[in-house]
């Protein structure tokens, strides 16, 4: 078909109707013999189905824009969700995750850490008949009512009281405070409790040590310490052992709420957990610090609708993307549905005009994710300041929001590769 | 002729099933011989689109038998028919030109399935071929910045650019007034037979009958006696309705 017959006469074409064209029975440049036709090579076979979906999507600005606003606003409905999520269950485990020790005692019914089961005091004994229990210390939680001494309004807060001098439990900024907490009714004030306390830091620097009401007493704030506000309470004080039984009258001294345990250096803790669950009774559960953690997570995230919310939140807004995206591609083919099949005409398969629509759908995905991210981190920032909840982003989640973006946005593309079918080449002529 | 481009024998087909079933072609024979412009007219429905359509490998053959650059298309698969697309030259009514690309990259597109050329030889040969059919300087105008005649000569160069071995037009001149309509086909035709390339074309359009080698007129699914146009294109046979 490439050879160049000499063309039979013909009748002369209408001259000067087409001036460029040259005459057609005058000498003709041989045109070179075709290749046979090769396989395009694999990235090419990626890369210009790629080129040809973003130069298709930069061509209608206005559409581009909505489908990266719509994947953006996925984007941050799932960051704030998951950032949400975790900062609820980091800060409702603050508390557990702020001691230090190696096991724990906890009531087996003991659902939550604000509202435990009280166990006899003299477990925190019995531990230490174990060679490798270093120390074992009881702990005593209670919430009271704390009076703010600017504007006299009442809260619940949280009281922890221990033995201070055991060191088995450490809270950032305790160990200066330990000998002014050993004075009666004195008490150290968590930091970053909800402002609704009242600003004790600033009285702190302007009073130096001064009363605050608790319970139905007067006991003096000493200094600062560190831990965060959780669901269960939106502040702490702790205190020593003594001054915790002075608050909190109702309390028998040998109901305690948590034993912690500190093993001898170099003890095995899940051995040591095995020997104390042996040898104590059935009314104690004994766990080490990532399972004390885990069970106070597990309450939140089972028995409140808590993870649950978030999890529904997350979703909606991958749905919402993804109609979103889904609709930004089908009007795309649908309205080109001539070229489409034109495309189909000259040789291109489903498969190719497929990998065309993906490819958009890929760069929605991360067109989108890139200012959603930023404007995720952003709204971190001003949203854990606004709620005192510890909003950070990792890598970890930034990775998982991109995948399930790109997830979303490839649904999406494959949903909208079906409309595809309807460019019908057959029902171009 | 048992190396003509375009040899179809028996052909037959219809459109729906069982008892609706409308046949729209009924043992059709033609064929179209190497560098020959062969016109298919006939009124609306007498079924030179589905024949059309058919050679193109655009559709299932039914019935019969066709051989087309040397592949027989009863039985060909979905594979072997896209790949057969690829050796042709399609010209539609409308130009069909991708609207986000300029005239040279949708002159490119007939060139990206064919691995063997790069993006440069690629654009240089699109170049070329707008060059060719007069809008050298016209390649890096969207469609939506060209006259209709300017983009039906795109479309003109796009279906040549892959040195195909058969051109199918179908009404290239429907959406055109009648000056610009001449020139467009008349141009098609000096290309193809520049480089031997033969055409069907369907056409409506009594003014074009000229450019024809041969002229087939339809009815009824069925090919009409030839009347003698076989070597002279003039005088014109009678336009049938």
């Amino acid at each position: 078909m490439n050879v160049l017959a000499p063309a039979p006469a013909r009748t002369p074409p209408a001259r000067g109707v087409l001036p460029w064209a040259g005459p057609p029975d005058g000498p003709v440049p041989p045109l070179p013999a075709a290749p046979p036709p090769r396989a395009p090579s694999p990235l090419a076979a990626l890369w210009l189905p790629l080129r040809l979906a973003w130069r298709q999507l930069r061509f209608e600005k206005a559409r581009l824009f909505s489908a990266i606003a719509g994947v953006m606003f996925a984007c941050v409905l799932v960051f704030m969700q998951l950032g949400f999520r975790s900062a609820l269950f980091d800060s409702a485990t603050a508390l557990l995750a702020a001691f230090r020790a190696d096991i724990f005692l906890m009531h087996p019914m003991t659902l939550v850490s604000f509202r435990p089961e009280t166990m006899p005091r003299a477990r925190a004994s019995q531990a230490l008949a174990l060679p490798e229990v270093q120390a074992a210390v009881p702990v005593y939680l209670a919430q009271a009512t704390w009076r703010n001494p600017e504007n006299g309004s009442r809260r619940p807060i949280q009281i922890i009281g221990f033995d201070l001098e055991a060191g088995v439990m450490d809270f950032p900024g305790l160990a200066p405070l330990i000998e002014r907490l050993k004075r009666p009714d004195s008490m150290a004030f968590d930091l970053r409790s909800r402002p609704e306390f009242g600003d004790i830091a600033r009285l702190l620097r302007e009073r130096g040590p001064f009363d605050a009401q608790v319970g139905n007493r007067h006991m003096e704030v000493v200094g600062l310490i560190e831990i965060g506000p959780s669901f269960g309470a939106d502040g702490n004080v702790v205190m020593s052992e003594l001054n915790f039984r002075r608050a909190v009258k109702e309390r028998a001294a040998s109901a305690i709420d948590l034993v912690a345990i500190r093993l001898l250096p170099g003890a095995d803790p899940q051995a040591a957990k095995r020997r104390l669950a042996e040898a104590l009774p059935g009314d104690v559960m004994v766990l080490t610090q990532p399972e004390l953690v885990a069970w106070e997570r597990r309450y939140w995230e089972d028995a409140t609708p808590i993870g649950f919310i978030f999890m529904f939140g997350s979703l909606m807004g991958l749905v919402v993307g993804m109609v979103i995206v889904y609709q930004i591609l089908f009007s795309d083919i649908a309205s080109h549905l001539r070229e489409y099949a034109t495309l189909k005409a000259m040789g291109y398969s489903n498969l190719y005009l497929g990998r065309v629509v993906l490819s958009a759908a890929l760069i929605l995905a991360v067109l989108g994710f890139l200012p959603g991210f930023a404007a995720s981190v952003v709204l971190y920032d001003v949203v854990g300041k606004g709620t005192f909840l510890p909003l950070a982003m990792d890598t970890e989640r930034a990775l998982g929001v991109f995948a399930m973006i790109f997830a979303m946005c490839a649904a999406a593309g494959l949903l909208a590769m079906r409309k595809l079918r309807d460019a019908n080449p057959a029902d171009m002529f | 002729m048992a190396d003509a481009p375009v040899a179809l024998r028996d052909v037959t087909y219809a459109y729906g099933k069982g008892e609706l079933a409308r046949p729209v072609l009924r043992d059709v024979d033609i064929s179209v011989g190497p560098g020959e412009i062969v016109l298919l007219t006939g009124p609306s429905g007498s079924g030179k689109t589905t024949l059309l359509t058919l050679i193109g490998a655009l559709r299932a053959m039914q019935q019969g038998s066709a051989v087309v650059l040397g592949q027989e298309l009863m039985g060909a698969s979905e594979r072997q028919r896209v790949a057969l697309r690829r050796r042709i030259g399609f010209i539609f009514q409308q130009h069909n030109l991708l609207g986000f690309l300029t005239a040279r990259q949708n002159v490119a597109m007939a060139l990206e399935l064919d691995g063997a050329t790069g993006e440069r030889a690629r654009l240089s040969r699109a170049g070329e071929i707008l060059g060719a059919v007069g809008l050298g300087d016209r390649g890096e105008s969207r469609p939506d910045q060209l006259s209709g005649g300017q983009r039906q000569r795109v479309a003109v160069a796009r279906a040549l650019a892959g040195a195909p071995g058969l051109i199918l037009a179908d009404e290239p001149t429907a959406a055109l007034d009648r000056q610009t309509g001449g020139e467009v086909v008349r141009l098609l035709r000096d290309l193809a037979r520049g480089r031997g390339v033969p055409i069907l074309m369907v056409t409506h359009d009594p003014r074009i009958l000229d450019i024809a080698d041969r002229i087939v007129a339809m009815e009824d699914g069925r090919i009409l006696p030839s009347e003698g146009a076989a070597d002279a294109p003039r005088p014109l046979p009678p336009f049938r309705r």
